[in-house]
């Protein structure tokens, strides 16, 4: 008898640890986003940066969602670069890589699957931004010769913002 | 009869003239992206010391995209919104306050059905003397009007530069 309830205890106490384990991982989600301030110096710094190199590029930050967070358009750049700078930044964003890397990635599979979704675009010019080993957004440049000038600026708006993304 | 001729001919060479100058190039002036940024980033922030988080969309001539920012804690219509707002009032040349008071007794009015448009007060005209250039939209305030100060804000911070 005594045995049953001792066995009916831990039952008990089983049951409830579990119930607290269950209830611990269905806590909030907590994570850091960029803010409305450090996605435009970002952006700003990139199109600066990029003007003092004689290009004239468009430039955009995207979130941890690849939602657009800033969009900016230089009054000399050609009008394919506002679309392409988004598409190159969701598209960092999405593989958590520079773009440029997964141009290279896909380079000898045109057919790649990836090629396929929505807005991925296979051209180099933008650059996961992290804290730590987390990629909680994407700058993406178009619009200089080249997309690795493109990313030398992207660069430069990531490394203004450095200490603020911690 | 030579007479009437040579009168035809001036008259011709009168008029290729000044089809000619007519030719010349259209010179306009264009927002710039620093005074671009200047508005949209100056409406972003004064609508944050008042309190609100909005976005904030500030188009050029043709209604592309110049400037486009995300306010923190703002809802996921905003970038939407404040993009309509400012296409809409640069559509109509006026305030997309007064464009929604025009059509509020006429709801079948076809200027609704073009895409974009937005009967939502709180994006204004950019003009350089009376040239509409631009426009700016603001949404996430409380209330267009309080969208359309923020707006206003923008735009006074560049008046020395907008001429």
């Amino acid at each position: 008898m005594s045995k049953i309830h001792r066995l009916a205890g831990v039952s008990l106490a089983t049951a409830l640890a579990c119930g607290v384990a269950a209830s611990a991982n269905a806590q909030l989600l907590q994570h850091k986003d960029l803010s409305s301030a450090i996605a435009t110096t970002i952006a700003l710094t990139a199109v600066d940066t990029c003007k003092e190199q004689g290009y004239n590029v468009s430039v955009h930050v995207v979130g941890r969602n690849g939602e657009v967070l800033v969009g900016l358009r230089h009054h000399a750049a050609g009008p394919n670069t506002f679309e392409n700078s988004w598409k190159k930044a969701y598209t960092s964003r999405t593989f958590r890589i520079p773009s440029g890397k997964f141009a290279e990635n896909v380079g000898q599979n045109p057919v790649a699957g990836q090629l396929f979704l929505a807005n991925i675009t296979a051209a180099r010019g933008a650059l996961p931004i992290m804290i730590g080993e987390e990629t909680i957004g994407a700058v993406g440049v178009s619009g200089a010769p080249g997309g690795d000038k493109d990313e030398v600026c992207a660069q430069a708006g990531i490394d203004k913002v450095k200490d603020q993304l911690r | 009869m030579i007479r009437i001729t040579i009168g035809t001919a001036t008259l011709a060479l009168a008029c290729s003239l000044a089809i000619g100058a007519n030719a010349q190039l259209v010179t306009i002036k264009q927002l710039s992206l620093p005074i671009a940024a200047t508005i949209g980033t100056t409406a972003l922030q004064t609508c944050k010391a008042q309190g609100y988080n909005v976005s904030v969309h500030v188009i050029g001539n043709m209604g592309e995209v110049l400037v486009a920012l995300r306010g923190d804690n703002t809802g996921p219509h905003t970038m939407e919104n404040s993009m309509r707002k400012a296409l809409t009032s640069r559509g109509t040349r006026l305030p997309s306050g007064q464009f929604a008071e025009n059509v509020s007794k006429t709801p079948n009015a076809g200027a609704l059905r073009l895409g974009n448009m937005i009967p939502a007060r709180g994006a204004l005209p950019i003009k350089a003397g009376n040239d509409v250039i631009g426009a700016v939209g603001v949404s996430g305030a409380p209330g267009g009007d309080k969208d359309e100060v923020c707006a206003q804000a923008g735009i006074d911070k560049v008046a020395d530069q907008l001429k």
